[in-house]
């Protein structure tokens, strides 16, 4: 809950979900029908980066707010929330199943164990996420994450305006955008262009080192709604054919392949 | 070719053996979207490798239905949901609405265009609902059988399927312009619904308002688009490309470090880190074609691009090539494009 300090001032607790993705240098391989990611360097998903910033941001307004670090991952991912809470992180919660997610639905409903688990009496008055993460681009663990947790929620903001009486944010549509009100609790995945992350400094890594990151084990009984059966690496060259002039070109594509 | 288009009343019969696929038409501001046509048409298809598939539609809100006539194929009941307070996506309004027809027709496939609105309402579907969600999917020939469905992951370096493990399923469809054959027993009932009984509480978020750029029109939704990358040197010479763009009846679109540079606005970002296009013809200028803004450009069916480097990743998903400067060009395309049309 929102609370209203004497001073007037309010304080929030803001939950932000993170994930690793492989960085954008990586070379995806497949192995046996899964992606090999013994290769590849897994990096903090980059709309995450965007949650965060928006979360640290909104800490820094209200004082006495405290974010809080949600992932689910293999340990592995420790790192990945070291450098998170160099960015302004409060705590860390890394959360193991005694088997990995396999599907969206499985994670968020991990997220939604720890998220309860982790806020006893209530929820958060904001979790912020990723729009998506850059190597699924699913978009499903945020709103999947909302309706467990049964609280009002919006996706791919591009601006969020927060205020002790409610929190008025901007997202994109096809052509154009929405504008919406809610009020606390409120769970929003972020768009780029909502803010531009900051970097870290050796003082906040160093400071970072003595923030905790809570182990939270659970277990998983439910069954994943979706499974992967087969993956293969996609080739798409296609035969470009060079043309030398303008008017060749123009005469190709509604001639030959009737466009215009 | 005339196709019937009838409007009915009440409630038709049913068989229990059919299996039932329920397509969700999207409007805005009473107009179909084009991507929900095209999902309609992608579903008919299915329906026709299937003796025991029926279809059923939904459109939310009140809409032009005329604009419909003729482009969209097969035979099935479209429930018209007309209500002015579905005119808005709203997401519990439309949860509530979609699962009240889903039991009710006892639909175990709900289909739904790739768009924003799909992206927003689907998963939250799928944990109602539990039913699977297969967000995203390019090929789709079999959900008519096995239920699966294929999409590329990691920047368009991979591709996967995806099977659904529950009983009832979601499909989520990427772009494909379809040409639907309507023969001439092409028949679709119209049938309005009643309002739904549920009660109308105080549902969050409400839209304050919706503010619509001045053209309407998106990368994400564009049959042609002409793309700049950082190559462009400035948000000035932009300025040919919306010239080119205009010409083409297309719209702009914009690699990553151009958004980063201020440029163009997000909007227009198309890439892993922007939108996904799927346009019928998409022109890259000075854009190297790195593998996050190749990502975004899979569904493109035919790419031309520009760039002095020959050697231009880009050129290796192109179908037609310039080596040249776009400075140089452009101009001469654009006059050429200019006398082409008035020749016509």
């Amino acid at each position: 809950m929102v609370v209203q300090w004497l001073s007037g001032e309010t304080a929030m607790d803001i939950a932000v979900c993170l994930c690793q993705v492989p960085d954008t240098a990586s070379v995806i391989s497949v192995l046996d029908g899964a992606v090999d990611l013994s290769r590849v360097h897994e990096v903090m998903n980059p709309f995450d980066e965007y949650a965060l910033e928006e979360a640290v941001r909104l800490k820094e307004r209200f004082e006495g707010s405290v974010v809080t670090l949600f992932c689910a991952a293999p340990p592995s991912a420790k790192e990945m929330l070291r450098k998170a809470l160099a960015l302004g992180g409060d705590r860390a919660v890394l959360i193991s199943g005694t088997e990995e997610p396999s599907d969206p639905f499985q994670t968020a409903l991990l997220l939604s164990r720890a998220i309860s688990a982790c806020y006893a009496t209530a929820l958060p008055d904001l979790i912020l996420c990723g729009k998506h993460s850059t190597d699924f681009q699913s978009a499903q663990v945020p709103l999947m994450l909302a309706e467990l947790l049964d609280i009002a929620s919006v996706s791919a903001i591009i601006k969020l305006n927060a205020s002790t009486e409610g929190i008025q944010v901007e997202r994109e549509i096809e052509g154009g955008i929405e504008l919406l009100d809610l009020h606390y609790p409120a769970l929003f995945s972020v768009e780029k262009g909502l803010n531009v992350p900051r970097k870290t400094t050796i003082k906040a890594v160093i400071e970072a080192r003595k923030k905790p990151i809570e182990h939270l084990s659970l277990t998983l009984s439910e069954s994943p709604f979706v499974a992967i059966t087969a993956m293969k690496p996609l080739i798409r060259k296609k035969q470009c054919r060079f043309v030398s002039d303008a008017k060749e070109l123009i005469r190709l594509l509604s001639h030959e392949e009737a466009l215009f | 070719m005339k196709r019937l288009f009838s409007e009915l009343r009440g409630k038709r019969g049913g068989n229990k053996a059919m299996k039932r696929f329920l397509v969700f038409l999207e409007q805005r501001e009473g107009v179909v979207k084009q991507a929900s046509i095209d999902t309609w048409n992608r579903v008919q298809e299915l329906a026709t490798l299937r003796p025991d598939i029926t279809v059923t539609g939904l459109l939310a809100g009140p809409a032009d239905l005329l604009q419909l006539e003729g482009r969209m194929a097969g035979t099935g009941v479209l429930y018209l949901a007309s209500e002015a307070r579905f005119s808005i996506y709203n997401p519990e309004r439309y949860q509530r609405l979609i699962t009240d027809i889903m039991k009710r027709e006892a639909c175990s496939d709900l289909f739904f265009a790739d768009t924003v609105l799909s992206r927003d309402l689907a998963p939250r579907l799928s944990v109602r609902l539990q039913a699977s969600l297969l967000s995203g999917c390019s090929i789709v020939e079999d959900i008519a059988s096995e239920g699966s469905c294929t999409r590329a992951l990691y920047s368009g370096s991979v591709i996967a399927s995806f099977a659904p493990r529950r009983p009832l399923r979601i499909y989520t469809t990427s772009s494909r312009p379809t040409h639907p054959i309507i023969p001439s027993e092409a028949y679709i009932s119209l049938v309005r619904l009643e309002p739904p009984g549920f009660i109308e509480a105080a549902f969050l978020p409400v839209v304050r308002g919706l503010v619509m750029r001045e053209s309407g029109s998106d990368v994400a939704e564009a049959g042609i688009i002409v793309a700049g990358g950082r190559g462009m040197g400035s948000a000035e010479d932009f300025e040919q490309l919306e010239e080119l763009a205009r010409l083409l009846g297309g719209v702009v679109g914009a690699s990553r470090p151009v958004v980063d540079e201020g440029w163009r606005p997000h909007a227009e970002q198309i890439g892993q880190t922007g939108k996904t296009v799927a346009p019928a013809l998409y022109v890259a200028c000075a854009i190297s074609g790195a593998p996050q803004h190749l990502a975004g450009i899979g569904s493109a069916r035919k790419v031309v691009a520009i760039n002095s480097d020959p050697h231009a990743p880009i050129f290796d998903v192109a179908d037609y090539g310039i080596v040249g400067d776009v400075h140089l060009v452009l101009p001469k395309l654009i006059e050429g494009l200019q006398e082409f049309l008035k020749k016509r």
